[in-house]
């Protein structure tokens, strides 16, 4: 009899580790996986950052630009400085052919004129002067700066051709390259060219989107789980309607991408691409999931703080908002953060309602045609440049960013609730 | 009433070894005075001496009563029947102690007695006595059955032992008068008899508490008392 | 004078039968005691009181329970006001997560019994001093109700039940999660509130109900067994059910 127990004791311990090994093996695992993932990411992303800038100088010659000696604030705006933008790219090498002219042009973005214009409307004194101007350097050269770019391969398979990386190199010596912060990247709305794209106009759209989904998914889900938990008679319509929200909850989300496209978009007109109508389709998607966490938060409070509210005569109504809904907030809107992370990072029903336009302006309404984040790391990712792979870790990075800073304040708040609460 | 058990059986247990100490207490009393009477009567010394001794077991079940009755109340904090019993045994046990202090007495001074006694006196006290012991052992048989209307019967004959007890203090009067050297025997006689109709009292209240531990009621109004006593001489 | 009168009063769980035709008269300014084994029905009979069983869907109850003339069973009857008059303390402390104060003004503020925020500082103390709590959490009005003892948080419901001054106080089982100090507090308070209210409460402990009631009511699977004096119950009662439950021969 008791080898038999001994037998059986040994053999619970030896499965019990066991057990404990395989999930410790498979937590490994998982943060193992995770650890690649967001290591790829950042070595890829990090250097999104950081911008390269070519320092030029650039003679402010008034007669070049068709202005007098003490130009106005809108003389200097509307001056022409094509001619000594250009010029100031063409000095770097004063023996350049018509050829490799264009090709130091191409050295630099199509903004260098507008960087130029700037720095003199900021300092009207340079007028007739010389001065050191930071001009953004091309997607291709700042990838070259950077090293990502692949200098080995022969010219023809190459975009930046081998007088563009002399004068280059020239540059590097003279400490004429420099890089810094990439503020742009936040600032700037997207574009063609990759060294001047940012993540503005996407951010913008997301928020809108985030915003607008809010507004619309909150109030209707806490209402309706209100409704459905405390005053609904329990009978077989109401069962009904809860499987079916369930199964709401697991609907792939283009599914709602489509009905964006057929109903907001085809009967009811709404302006295509607009977070207003990207706002609508993810408020759908979210809605069960908010349902269901504010449901779960209801049940969850005792209900002998409800008979104890009845039993002081207040009516159903009052015990319900005064004080089973606010004993709920905690778990509701912990489920609203999430379901709302869960809408943030959603590509496929947005792609179908038409952002993913090219949109290069930042909106500034949620009427506005705009992009969101995922789906600008979609329009990235499909880029040809070089240029682009970076920014596609970066935006990456700040879409995850985004996510958990959103996370965060879910547990913040669910910490301060449960802590009122005990 | 039911007479369903409890569900804790130490409980149980504890009434029923109250319930039995009253009965083997009822019966060292019954033994004590009759022999007491018997010493007194065919004055047997052996039997007036074993009674002397003897009342020191009685004392020892008073005591163990009492501790059994203050656990049964700390403890079972007993309601109902259960209280009735309990509170019940207390007094009960009281009563039954002094009815064996009072037989110890009458066997002390049956001890003291010089003369043989006049057989008229011998009848009287033999009258009221066998009365008292009877009515005794009618109550001790009551508690044992539970039965009110064996009580009231004993309570209503209180009467009849105070009759039968001043007809023995009559004689007794007589008999002190007759012969100067009669004072020290009549003197113990007069204590003998006051003892007996003591002992009928005490059965009374024996009486009233089963009464009220069957029905949970008291009996109703003074109890019957008998003719009153002689205080003076002839009649 | 009778409060309260039950009529023939029966109470089904669905298809089953849980109180048997009950006809119970609950005297004013007194305390009636409700016992009997779990199970019994004696905890829905005092839901009826109040009309808490509403709140569970299966429950039906029929009869006549008439409070002040009025039937409460009746279809006119509203339950919000209805529970104003009857207040209700039950097993386990269930203070509001809220602070103290705004436990006890939350039911005069819903019945609009305060005009000025003076008024209902008045209530505050009365209650909590008529609840004997008072002195001791007079400094700490706006701390959570949680916070206290187990003892302290059952005085807390029961100022919060009195705060709108009910005049008949229903409680089920109020100390059976309490410690016997806290217990002892709790039945010398019924004892005091018994001059302006009438009380009913549900206990399992015999010894309470003969100690704080003045009658007493025996509930056995669903029927009113006897009822009386609290005297007559505990020193001997004339059924033979009612004995064998409170000497401890089954149940």
């Amino acid at each position: 009899m008791n080898k038999n127990k001994e037998k059986l004791l040994a053999k619970r311990y030896s499965s019990e580790k066991r057990f404990q090994f395989l999930g410790k093996s498979a937590i490994f695992m998982a943060l193992l996986f995770l650890a690649i993932f967001i290591f790829k990411i950042f070595s890829t992303g990090y250097t999104a950052f950081q911008k390269t800038w070519l320092i030029v100088p650039v003679n402010f010659d008034a007669e070049t630009m068709y202005l007098d000696a003490n130009p106005s604030k809108e003389d200097l705006e509307d001056a022409d400085y094509f001619e000594i933008s250009l010029q100031s790219m063409f000095n770097l090498d004063k023996n350049a052919n018509e050829k490799q002219q264009n090709e130091l042009k191409k050295m630099v973005s199509y903004f260098f004129e507008r960087e130029i214009k700037q720095e003199l409307i900021n300092d009207p004194s340079l007028l007739g002067k010389t001065k050191d101007v930071y001009i953004t350097a091309s997607d291709d050269l700042d990838q070259v700066f950077k090293g990502n770019y692949p200098r080995d391969l022969p010219e023809n398979q190459r975009r930046v051709t081998d007088y563009q990386l002399k004068i280059f190199d020239q540059l590097v010596e003279q400490g004429k390259v420099e890089s810094k912060f990439n503020l742009s990247f936040f600032t700037y709305p997207d574009s063609r060219e990759a060294e001047l794209a940012g993540i503005a106009s996407s951010f913008m759209g997301s928020i809108f989107s985030i915003l607008v989904c809010l507004a619309i998914a909150f109030p209707v889900a806490v209402l309706a789980a209100i409704y459905l938990e405390e005053f609904a008679p329990k009978n077989r319509f109401t069962d009904f309607i809860e499987v079916n929200i369930n199964n709401l909850a697991a609907v792939p989300s283009i599914v709602f991408g489509l009905l964006g496209l057929g109903i907001l978009l085809a009967v009811f007109q709404l302006p295509r691409s607009t977070p207003l109508v990207g706002g609508i389709t993810l408020s759908l998607m979210t809605l069960p999931t908010i349902i269901i966490a504010c449901r779960a938060s209801l049940k969850a409070v005792p209900p002998s703080i409800r008979e104890a509210a009845l039993a002081m005569g207040a009516s159903r109504m009052q015990t319900t908002m005064h004080h089973t809904v606010p004993l709920s907030m905690p778990g509701t809107l912990s489920g609203t953060i999430i379901g709302l992370a869960q809408a943030l990072g959603e590509t496929a029903p947005l792609i179908l309602i038409g952002m993913v336009a090219f949109v290069n302006t930042i909106p500034g309404s949620p009427m506005d045609p705009a992009a969101s984040l995922p789906v600008q790391i979609y329009i990235w990712a499909e880029s040809a440049e070089r240029g682009f792979v970076e920014k596609v870790s970066a935006c990456i990075m700040v879409l995850l960013g985004f996510l958990i800073v959103m996370n965060l304040f879910a547990q913040i708040i669910r910490h301060k609730f449960e802590k009122k609460w005990s | 009433m039911s007479e369903a058990p409890h569900t804790v059986k130490s409980y149980e247990e504890e009434l029923k070894n109250l319930n039995s100490n009253i009965i083997k207490m009822g019966g060292f009393c019954e033994e004590a005075l009759g022999k007491a009477i018997q010493a007194i009567t065919t004055r047997n010394s052996d039997h007036a001496e074993s009674v002397i001794k003897d009342d020191e077991k009685i004392d020892k079940f008073e005591t163990l009563i009492e501790q059994q009755v203050v656990n049964l109340i700390a403890l079972r904090q007993p309601m109902a029947i259960d209280l009735r019993e309990t509170v019940t045994a207390l007094k009960i046990s009281s009563d039954l102690e002094r009815i064996g202090d009072l037989a110890k007495n009458i066997s002390k001074r049956t001890l003291l007695l010089n003369e043989n006694l006049p057989k008229n006196l011998v009848d009287a006290l033999v009258r009221v006595s066998s009365d008292v012991q009877k009515q005794l052992k009618s109550i001790l048989d009551a508690y044992l059955d539970r039965s009110s209307s064996m009580a009231m019967n004993v309570w209503e004959s209180d009467e009849k032992i105070d009759d039968l007890t001043n007809l023995c203090m009559q004689e007794v009067i007589k008999y002190l008068k007759e012969n100067e050297k009669n004072l020290d025997d009549g003197t113990h006689l007069l204590f003998v008899t006051k003892n007996i109709e003591r002992i009928g009292d005490h059965t009374t209240n024996v009486a009233e508490q089963v009464y009220y531990l069957v029905t949970g009621e008291y009996l109703e109004g003074d109890r019957p008392k008998g003719t009153e006593p002689i205080v003076t001489g002839e009649k | 004078m009778i409060k309260i009168s039950a009529k023939n009063v029966d109470v089904f769980y669905g298809k089953k039968q849980a109180l048997f035709n009950i006809n119970l008269d609950i005297e004013e300014n007194q305390v009636t005691a409700l016992i009997g084994p779990s199970g019994c029905g004696k905890s829905t009979f005092l839901r009826c009181l109040n009309r808490m069983n509403d709140v569970i869907d299966i429950c039906k109850v029929q009869g006549e329970i008439v409070i002040n003339d009025f039937n409460i069973n009746d279809k006119g009857c509203d339950v919000v006001r209805l529970r104003e008059k009857i207040g209700m303390v039950f097993q386990k402390p269930n203070p509001f997560p809220k602070t103290l104060y705004e436990n006890i003004s939350y039911g005069p503020t819903i019945h609009g019994m305060a005009q000025s925020k003076q008024e209902m500082d008045e209530i505050v103390e009365t209650s909590l001093k008529k609840a004997a709590l008072w002195e001791e959490v007079k400094d700490r009005l706006h701390e959570p109700g949680t916070g206290l003892s187990g003892g302290q948080q059952q005085r807390l419901c029961i100022a919060r039940a009195i705060s709108v001054q009910p005049e008949v106080i229903l409680m089920d089982e109020p100390c059976s999660a309490l410690d016997p100090i806290a217990t002892a507090q709790i039945e010398e308070l019924i004892d005091e509130l018994k001059k302006e209210h009438t009380i009913i409460i549900v206990t399992h402990s015999m010894a309470q109900a003969a100690r704080v009631s003045q009658r007493t009511g025996f509930f056995h699977l669903g029927e009113l067994i006897e009822h009386g004096s609290t005297d007559k119950i505990f020193k001997n009662p004339d059924n033979t059910k009612t004995q064998d439950y409170i000497t401890g021969r089954f149940g």
